[in-house]
């Protein structure tokens, strides 16, 4: 019988078709959920990359090490030349170090004029980048440190050089870093030596450009970008990089981070600013006691 | 075997999710979830049941930071159409079999970028998600390969017996 198949199917296909509203129902269900609460469905995205991806950590350390090893390889081969470079660089360097040394006498005395003391309070805690983001549509790594290490939303979060970005969902054992270069990072940042403030933006190429300059004469390609805590979202001073103009003019940020190679980040603890909850209480001009708050009754002074 | 389609799904998650540079890359790497799912549906669709498919679709959308739920039903839809259409399919050749995928693959990606614009969520980048499509079509010959050759997934053939003894 050619078709005695159909016949079974003439019992199953209804259920079959049942099984699939409910499943597609509960699909869309789950993106408009997402659509209205997103910080919610955002939570139980990271609770579950949370659980499952740290089981992958065993098996990618292995073929990211092969796949390091092949890039390494490739360079073995041309180990005469890079020596040359290697030589060539370490004379660059220390005529850098002379200039590090004379801009850092410069930025002492700076400061000292502006009576500005660095955060003692920026404590850190450092991670280790778990897995991408996945997706070339969104730029952001994964830590292997999450709430039980006490992180926070929003902290900002470096490499050894430079501002990395910015925390955006915690998981008991993992947190999400979405990095300068993702589209919807927005940081606030002074261009150094002018002092002008401006945003970095990202958009998802791998050099953000810098938005709102008031006067974009006085900032030339080559000066330093740090960010300016404006807002009191990320503390202040924290290296980015580097101003540089594309060939269509415009200014963007060579980041200071090496982002090729993230391996260990550092998470700086900024502690918010304390919220003010009391009413401000108005001292009276008769003898120094507060005014009464609603309702109480002043005790007549003696 | 729908073990192994599980395993599979994991290991094209585990590729995609390599830390291997924090870089943005210009190109976008292909759908491998929805190009698999697509291969075993046309083959065996016995293998990819409907509850199955569609949680491993929503895995895959909540890690890798997709709207979660949108691309995962679009994705279903798509594979239910293709697992009806398996009988026709199995007596054709390559080349319908890749059409119907073409033409599923820019209807989903058209479909998906006009919810979004219609419930305003942040989409995105046009360019990439072209690329990704255009990429995984044309992956989809090797995908293919993979699936007959690598896996033994394969068309039903007149005279094959299913698990309990019946006939295909």
């Amino acid at each position: 019988m050619a078709n005695n198949r159909s016949n079974n199917q003439d019992y199953t296909r209804p259920l079959r078709r049942l099984i699939l509203v409910v499943v597609s129902l509960v699909l869309l269900a789950t993106f408009l959920v997402w659509r209205i609460d997103s910080p919610r469905v955002e939570r139980f995205r990271a609770q579950v990359t949370d659980r499952i991806v740290p089981n992958f950590d065993w098996a990618m350390a292995p073929v990211t090490g092969t796949v390091n090893l092949f890039r390494d390889y490739q360079s073995y081969n041309r180990i005469a030349e890079q020596n040359q470079e290697l030589r060539r660089e370490l004379r660059k360097m220390q005529s850098w170090k002379e200039a590090a040394l004379q801009l850092e006498q410069e930025n002492a005395r700076l400061l000292d004029l502006n009576s500005v003391r660095l955060d003692p309070r920026l404590t850190f805690i450092t991670g280790v980048v778990l897995a991408d983001s996945g997706s070339p549509f969104r730029q952001s790594v994964l830590l292997n440190v999450g709430a039980r290490d006490g992180l926070v939303d929003g902290w900002a979060t470096m490499d050894g050089i430079g501002l990395v970005g910015r925390i955006s969902g915690v998981a008991k054992n993992t947190s999400r870093v979405i990095l300068l270069t993702d589209a919807s990072s927005r940081i606030p940042v002074t261009i150094q030596p002018s002092g002008q403030r401006a945003i970095v933006a990202g958009d998802n190429s791998a050099a953000p450009p810098i938005d709102f300059i008031e006067s974009p004469d006085l900032v030339r390609p080559g000066d330093r970008v740090v960010s300016s805590g404006d807002g009191a979202v990320f503390p202040a001073g924290l290296v980015i990089g580097q101003v540089a103009a594309d060939p269509g003019g415009r200014l963007r940020v060579r980041l200071a981070a090496d982002y090729e190679r993230l391996k260990f980040l550092r998470v700086l603890r900024s502690h918010p600013t304390e919220p003010v909850t009391d009413t401000a209480n108005i001292l009276t001009a008769n003898d120094g006691t507060p005014a009464p708050e609603n309702g109480e009754e002043v005790p007549a002074s003696e | 075997m729908r073990g192994w389609f599980v395993v599979l799904g994991l290991a094209t998650l585990f590729t995609h999710l390599l830390p291997l540079s924090a870089m943005s890359r210009p190109w976008a790497t292909p759908d491998l979830m929805l190009g698999f799912a697509f291969a075993w549906s046309v083959r065996k669709p016995v293998y990819v049941p409907v509850i199955l498919l569609g949680l491993m679709l929503l895995l895959s959308d909540l890690l890798l930071q997709r709207p979660p739920g949108l691309w995962a039903f679009l994705g279903l839809l798509c594979c239910e159409n293709l697992q009806s259409r398996a009988k026709r399919l199995r007596a054709s050749n390559f080349a319908a079999e890749w059409a119907t995928v073409i033409a599923l693959l820019v209807g989903t990606t058209i479909l998906y970028r006009i919810i979004l614009a219609i419930l305003l969520v942040e989409q995105p980048n046009l360019g990439s998600q072209l690329i990704q499509t255009i990429t995984t079509i044309l992956y989809y010959p090797v995908i293919v390969f993979a699936t007959h050759v690598l896996m033994g997934v394969r068309k039903g053939v007149p005279g094959d017996m299913d698990a309990r003894g019946g006939r295909i």
